[in-house]
């Protein structure tokens, strides 16, 4: 008896969306044959793991019709194009899509850069011109993520003492917090006896003991005592160490021997450990590397000189802006609170019930997927580990250009996430679906991003 | 910053049997960079528990040590200063500071840590300072069986040198301190 075919291999669910695939090949007929198997889809093009810098090309808004730079390289679909079907792996770079995809970053470029030459920026139009995403280069991004975050007030002519003001205290914090015990204890003693030589180094004999200032010494076990605090931290700055130097192994300006990636290192571990020592409630955790990690790149990358150089400064308090919406996600006293992480799962979980009923029915309850096993890491580090560099700096574009905060829209995301691979869902088991959602396929970002906007007018409607 | 602890003449277990339960308490590990002891341990159970304090272990051979291998004098650098260590029963008088001096510039290091009397001292002379940290244990010396437990622990930063002192007298811990600058940098060759 010849072994048949079985009817699953054969089914529709293998074959992606028949739109998507017409409008390939009508421009390339030869591209990608519609087949049943199940390998049939050529592998995606992926993008190169290290996004090239934006170049220093202010002219960049002159000349509209050039191609993006490296750094979206991405197949940008159409916006009127619809499907929730599977994933459009078959990617094919047309250069009609290329230049017609340029043609609207860079008319997105111009309007936010018209937006931001205002004396007044209007706050309501950069988000809504940040949600379509913000070209990569002129050192846009940069500025438009420190004004959504709130960094730099709508008014422009208040820019500059703001960010003298906040760089300056930055470096105070840095100076106050970045001492070791030594020297607090030798100012400690200057204060008590100002007047007394300390160099006593002509004279030979028996030193003198003397006492102690405020019972400060290094073996000290008081919970008061410098000594001691700064043991506790070192435990912290070690933990902080080693996962900066796992940060995005795969980029250079994050990781390997050039001083460049040393310097951020450097900049990163700053940051995390002014972070921690300020925030005693919650230290540091390991996921907040994460998500410092693609706000000092875009900060540091600013053709602007002087805002390279203070772009620790300016990456602290935008990541602590950021934080603060999601402080709850990372405190775990908090887990079980209404606030917390476990109360932000089951959102998402409500969400993708009320939007599409039949997958979320399917992955909670027949197939058992807890959205605590892949939504997790989604939410608490903002999606920066399920898509490469930067395809996330463009959802955090999206995610940061919603006025009612990060939260919610991180939400739609994540629902959209699931809706555009629902059918692979749909006929997966427990095993197949969390593999699928804890390595999540590379997908078109726009396409993404209008989905889960599309969620939003949904709800609202 | 740099954290140095100098100690000596346990001489476990054959005149005491263990550090003082409050010093062990205030000795954990990772708070200490170097230690440096001046010898007179006894037995390799002493020197693994040193070795949990810290991987930087320096010894000298003290008349009691079941360890033959240990070295007479050690000298080493730690930051701007050169420490140099000898146990001391092979300084005679033992305990005569003129004759410390001589070791001491023999040795050409900036501080020297010697044991055997199980006293504390600390002194200063034109070479540099001799620290004694007498003994952890306040085991009984060749000399008197008067001896408070004691041990010292350097913090190194810079050119200056906070000797911080620990005794532990009536069953009290009682910390002073001693601060002392070195005048000129050392020149490395």
């Amino acid at each position: 008896m010849s072994k048949k075919v079985p009817d699953w291999l054969n089914s529709s669910i293998w074959v992606s969306a028949p739109s998507q695939r017409d409008r390939i090949s009508s421009l390339f007929p030869s591209s990608t044959p519609t087949t049943t198997s199940s390998d049939s889809r050529p592998p995606p093009l992926t993008e190169p793991p290290v996004p090239v810098p934006p170049p220093s090309v202010a002219s960049r808004e002159e000349s509209p019709l050039s191609s993006p730079t490296g750094a979206t390289p991405q197949i940008n679909e159409r916006k009127d194009r619809h499907g929730e079907g599977d994933q459009p792996a078959d990617r094919t770079l047309s250069e009609e899509d290329v230049s017609r995809q340029s043609q609207l970053l860079a008319e997105v470029g111009l309007s936010v850069c018209n937006a931001l030459s205002k004396q007044i920026v209007d706050m309501r139009e950069v988000r809504r011109l940040t949600a379509q995403g913000v070209p990569d280069c002129a050192g846009i991004r940069s500025t438009v993520w420190k004004l959504l975050l709130g960094y730099l007030p709508p008014d422009r002519s208040l820019w500059s003492s703001e960010l003298i003001k906040k760089r300056s205290q930055y470096n105070n914090f840095k100076k106050e917090l970045l001492i070791n015990p030594s020297e607090v204890v030798r100012r400690l003693d200057d204060s008590a006896s100002p007047g007394s030589d300390h160099s006593h180094s002509e004279s030979s004999g028996m030193l003198l003991r003397s006492d102690i200032t405020c019972g400060e010494h290094p073996l000290s076990l008081g919970k008061s005592s410098i000594w001691n605090r700064f043991f506790q931290d070192t435990e912290v700055i070690e933990q902080i160490d080693r996962d900066v130097k796992r940060t995005h192994p795969d980029m250079h300006f994050f990781s390997g021997d050039t001083p460049e990636a040393r310097s951020s290192q450097d900049a990163l571990k700053t940051i995390l450990i002014l972070f921690a020592k300020l925030n005693p409630g919650i230290r540091y955790i390991q996921g907040m590397n994460e998500i410092l990690a693609p706000l000092f790149y875009v900060f540091k990358n600013d053709p602007d000189a002087e805002n390279v150089d203070f772009a620790e400064a300016d990456a602290f308090f935008c990541f602590v802006e950021i934080l603060s919406g999601f402080r709850d996600n990372f405190c775990q006293q908090l887990d079980n609170s209404v606030g917390g992480i476990r109360s932000t799962i089951s959102k998402l979980s409500e969400l993708l019930k009320e939007h599409d009923e039949e997958l979320w029915r399917h992955l909670e309850i027949t197939t058992k997927v807890n959205p605590q096993f892949y939504a997790f890491r989604w939410i608490t580090l903002l999606l920066t580990q399920e898509f490469n560099f930067a395809d996330s700096l463009q959802i955090w574009d999206f995610l940061l250009s919603d006025a009612e905060g990060p939260q919610e829209t991180l939400l739609r995301v994540c629902c959209a996430m699931l809706i555009l691979i629902r059918r692979r869902l749909l006929a997966g088991d427990f095993t197949s679906n969390l593999r699928l959602l804890q390595n999540y396929p590379s997908t078109s970002i726009s396409h993404l991003l209008y989905v889960a906007d599309k969620l939003r007018q949904k709800t609202s409607g | 910053m740099v954290l140095v602890l100098a100690l000596g003449d346990m001489h476990i277990p054959h005149r005491a049997p263990d550090l003082p339960a409050k010093f062990k308490s205030m000795l954990v590990p990772g708070k200490i960079q170097h230690i440096i002891c001046t010898g007179n341990l006894c037995i390799k159970e002493v020197h693994d528990y040193l070795k949990t304090l810290c991987p930087d272990l320096h010894i000298s051979r003290g008349e009691y040590d079941e360890e033959t291998r240990y070295p007479e004098t050690k000298t080493l650098t730690i930051g701007q200063f050169k420490l140099g260590v000898c146990h001391g029963h092979q300084v005679i008088p033992w305990g005569d500071l003129d004759s410390l001096a001589m070791l001491q510039r023999q040795l050409d290091v900036d501080i020297l840590v010697t044991g055997h009397t199980h006293q504390f001292t600390a002194y200063k002379h034109e070479g540099g300072v001799v620290i004694n940290p007498g003994s952890a244990t306040g085991a009984y010396s060749s000399i008197t069986y008067d001896v408070n437990p004691s041990f010292v622990l350097m913090d190194i930063d810079g050119l200056r040198v906070v000797v911080y002192v620990y005794e532990l007298i009536d069953g009290e811990v009682k910390v002073d301190k001693i601060d002392f600058k070195k005048t000129t940098t050392t020149t490395t060759h």
